[in-house]
């Protein structure tokens, strides 16, 4: 270490989002000239804590200082103007501008008050040179870039501002191989620079090459910081999970031979989803787990009708499954359901009516004729209420007035209205509290028990190993591993989330200019 | 009010206020009429009922209007859909006049609705786009000039005739109002866009065929267009060029200033009937006090922009 004082500190940073913690009494250090890899599950808090850094969100709690002083950052401007730059998960360039004018988007060089767009040129090439993209005209638009292209744009715009720290949010996740390695190179480079770098990736591989020091979180709670080759992987895997187990579920029948009912073979879909192949019987709850955005929310919405264009075979209970969209999906013949990842913009229409919203699937149930029969529909609505236990005033009130589980709990209860075979969850219980999530795994298991089928996507591993019969680990897309009965435990998962030591090889994604 | 979160009541409160709108504007066009002429023409039955009827065509198509915007689209071929309807009708005159006329409106939806629904074009460019050329086909139709065919006797007995007094326009408009609010409130296709006027993805991943509910949405517009194109052709007793060029707009302000959302998913029928009927009284008041036609537009704009204010208040919906 070449200071002494830490670059980036934080003490007691504690950050909550409506009832839940996402940060909690977080010390965290950073110094000059390291490359600190932040290693965590899914909402472990890794990108809340570069949030506060980076000035996207303030503190609750806690004390956030740059070398040595004490600050507070407003927004994310103020964060540049001491050096701190962050390169996010997602990206944030303007697909309809050139990509010198991204790279200086936040402060272009001026000449009279006007942009001036030669001195601008000069600078985009002189970025894109420092990362080797000399092939990436500076006058293109970003939308015609490949994704990897765009990513080191990003790259080249984050440099643009100088950084003292900079932070990369998964920002080799859609890299090629090559440009991977620019990026190495690079964080090497600025490392020589005394720039520090804090780097966020779920690919361990990565992690190890490239950092000196590790920091662990789970749980909104720093766990550990130590360097680089002072654990084993097991140990940091270990590191990652171990946390209190705060829920109670439902004790699952003993394995016994179930008649299949659905079965996936062959699936393909463009890069989203490779050869996945899976059967499910009757009466059987299999969770697919894995990090997120591996293919699991697509392998849902794939079977549920949404998606053009998929190969491979599915079948229900031996008839072909091809619904063309999920009004075909939930027909007579089919009755599959699907429990959407976004309550708020897939499952609800906040604005209106509890009745309206639960009724939604089922209007063809509740008439007679072309006319809403209002007795039926009525007793429908109490019918739902009353099976999960909605917490609710009145039927009419709009379904915004709900607390996030009884909102989850109508957007499954609307789905039960249409008495499905098939039940498809992404990820149910996110965001939810505890009670109603112990609500929602005994649903789940009762309604296995009556003899349908089940697929959860979970991005809480506890979850899939309290509630599910088997575990699919999704990795890239494909499913690297399938684990069942006593061999479903959290190390397995995590192992098989990271795909460490796994028998698939190691694929790096690499699209294709256009 | 800090509520953020629409309720029945926040749905209602347009209908209230713009009906307390209209008995301002009835007791601002008495006084006006007492003071200067003595009389008060604006609370007498026979004159009410008159403007009613001429505010029937109005009615009709804010109604197909509104359930368009319901879906957050707008249809601004109306216009020219109307007289489109009304030329065809005329033109071939006969027991065929009127469903030919309808056949047009439904044409037209047709069209409207696969471009917005399938082809996926914004619905403010596609009607667009729809209206020139109908305006377009209309003038290669009657050559430029005005047709000479004149409305057929039931035609002109639907828009001018009297039943019991009371112009049977009005008793037209009355069984459309009945035929969609019924529609929107007690059918599955009517909840449907609501649904989908709120939310097309949750619609869609409800298994609601939104794409059939926005085609079948346009049908209701252009019928309902139609129908007052050829009612309104039977009023003046022949079709003329640009005929329907003065509803457009009302049609669109009735529909907001009965409280729908311009951008879909929220609205009561009974508030665009309320609309239609502030609207037209508001006319014929700055009729009555012989404002010029440039001080007419202003209030009639500035009138609408305000109830659009106050509406805006404790409104923010959405997170």
């Amino acid at each position: 270490m070449t200071a002494d004082r830490p670059i980036v500190q934080l003490s007691g940073v504690s950050k909550h989002f409506s009832g839940t913690r996402a940060l909690e009494n977080v010390d965290f250090a950073c110094f000059s000239g390291a490359i600190h890899g932040i290693l965590g599950e899914n909402g472990a808090g890794k990108s809340t804590l570069i949030k506060i850094i980076s000035g996207v969100l303030q503190p609750d709690s806690g004390e956030l200082s740059v070398n040595g002083t004490r600050v507070s950052f407003a927004n994310p401007t103020h964060a540049v103007a001491s050096g701190i730059v962050c390169i996010f998960q997602e990206l944030s360039l303007v697909p309809d501008l050139s990509v010198s004018d991204n790279i200086s988007l936040a402060s272009p060089p001026r000449r009279f008050g006007l942009i001036d767009k030669r001195a601008q040129r000069r600078c985009a090439e002189e970025l894109l040179a420092r990362i080797k993209c000399e092939d990436v005209d500076p006058n293109a638009l970003v939308r015609e870039l490949s994704l990897s292209r765009r990513q080191m744009v990003e790259i080249a715009k984050a440099l643009g501002k100088d950084p003292k720290v900079l932070i990369l949010d998964e920002a080799t996740s859609a890299l090629t191989s090559r440009d991977v390695g620019t990026v190495y190179e690079l964080l090497a480079d600025l490392k020589a620079q005394n720039v520090s770098s804090l780097f966020i990736s779920h690919r361990m591989h990565e992690i190890e090459q490239l950092c000196d020091t590790l920091s662990v979180f789970r749980n909104g709670q720093h766990i550990e910081t130590f360097a680089k080759g002072a654990r084993t992987d097991r140990e940091i895997v270990r590191l990652m999970i171990g946390r209190e187990v705060d829920a109670q579920y439902p004790p699952k029948p003993a394995p016994k031979p179930r008649p299949e009912h659905l079965r996936i073979e062959n699936l393909a879909w463009e890069r989203q989803i490779k050869d996945v192949s899976l059967s499910i019987g009757k009466g059987e709850i299999v969770g697919l787990g894995g990090l997120d955005g591996q293919g699991q929310k697509e392998l849902l919405l794939g079977l549920f009708g949404v998606l053009r264009g998929m190969q491979g075979r599915v079948t229900i209970a031996g008839r072909p499954c091809t619904p063309g969209s999920p009004a075909e999906a939930k027909q007579a013949s089919l009755r599959i359901a699907l429990v959407p990842e976004d309550r708020k913009t897939e499952g609800l229409m906040l604005a209106m009516s509890i009745a309206d919203n639960l009724l939604a699937a089922s209007y063809a149930r509740v008439s007679d004729g072309i006319f809403i029969n209002a007795d039926k529909a009525r007793q429908a609505v109490e019918d739902g209420i009353a099976k999960l236990r909605i917490k609710t005033g009145s039927a009419d009130d709009p379904v915004a007035t709900l607390s996030g589980g009884n909102q989850q709990k109508v957007v499954i209860a609307k789905w039960l209205m249409t008495d499905p075979d098939v039940i498809l969850l992404n990820d149910p219980t996110r965001g939810i509290d505890v009670g109603t999530k112990q609500e929602i795994y005994r649903l789940m298991r009762d309604l296995a028990d009556q003899g349908k089928t089940i697929l959860l996507y979970s991005s809480d591993y506890a979850e899939l190993i309290g509630c599910c019969d088997r575990v699919m680990v999704m990795y890239d897309g494909g499913i690297v591993a399938s684990l069942s009965g006593d061999a479903i435990t959290e190390e397995a998962i995590v192992a098989a989330s990271l795909n460490v030591g796994g028998a698939v090889p190691h694929a790096v994604p690499g699209p294709s200019h256009a | 009010m800090k509520i953020a979160i629409p309720s029945l009541k926040s749905e209602d409160k347009p209908i209230f206020i713009a009906s307390g709108f209209i008995l301002v504007i009835l007791s601002v066009g008495t006084v006006y009429t007492l003071s200067t002429q003595g009389t008060a023409p604006l609370l007498s039955p026979g004159y009410l009922l008159q403007q009613l009827q001429t505010g029937s065509f109005l009615g009709i198509v804010a109604a197909g209007m509104m359930v368009v915007i319901l879906l957050g689209h707008i249809d601004l071929s109306v216009a020219w859909t109307m007289t489109a309807a009304a030329m065809m009708a005329t033109t071939v005159g006969g027991d065929l006049a009127i469903p030919v006329g309808i056949a047009i409106g439904v044409g037209v939806g047709l069209v409207n609705g696969f471009g917005v629904a399938y082809l996926r074009v914004p619905s403010m460019i596609f009607t667009l786009g729809v209206d020139s050329v109908l305006r377009g086909l209309m003038v290669a139709h009657t050559g430029g000039f005005a047709p000479q065919d004149s409305a057929t006797p039931l035609m002109r007995a639907l828009a001018s005739s009297k039943l019991m007094g009371i112009p049977s326009a009005i008793f037209v408009w009355l069984a459309v109002s009945l035929v969609i609010a019924i529609m929107l409130k007690r059918t599955a296709f009517g909840r449907q866009i609501y649904l989908t006027g709120n939310r097309e993805m949750a619609a869609y991943l409800s298994g609601v065929r939104t794409r059939r509910v926005i085609l079948a949405s346009f049908v209701v517009s252009g019928v309902c267009a139609a129908m007052a194109g050829v009612m309104l052709a039977g009023y003046s007793a022949r079709a003329f060029q640009g005929m329907g060029n003065a509803f457009l707009l009302p049609a669109i302000a009735a529909v907001v200033i009965g409280g729908t959302r311009i951008l879909g998913g929220q609205g009561r029928y009974a508030g665009t009937l309320v609309g239609v009927i502030l609207i037209v009284l508001l006319n014929s008041v700055l009729s009555i006090m012989q404002m010029p036609e440039a001080g007419r537009q202003v209030i009639y704009g500035s009138v609408i922009i305000c109830m659009l204010l106050v509406y805006g208040r404790g409104n923010k919906v959405q997170s």
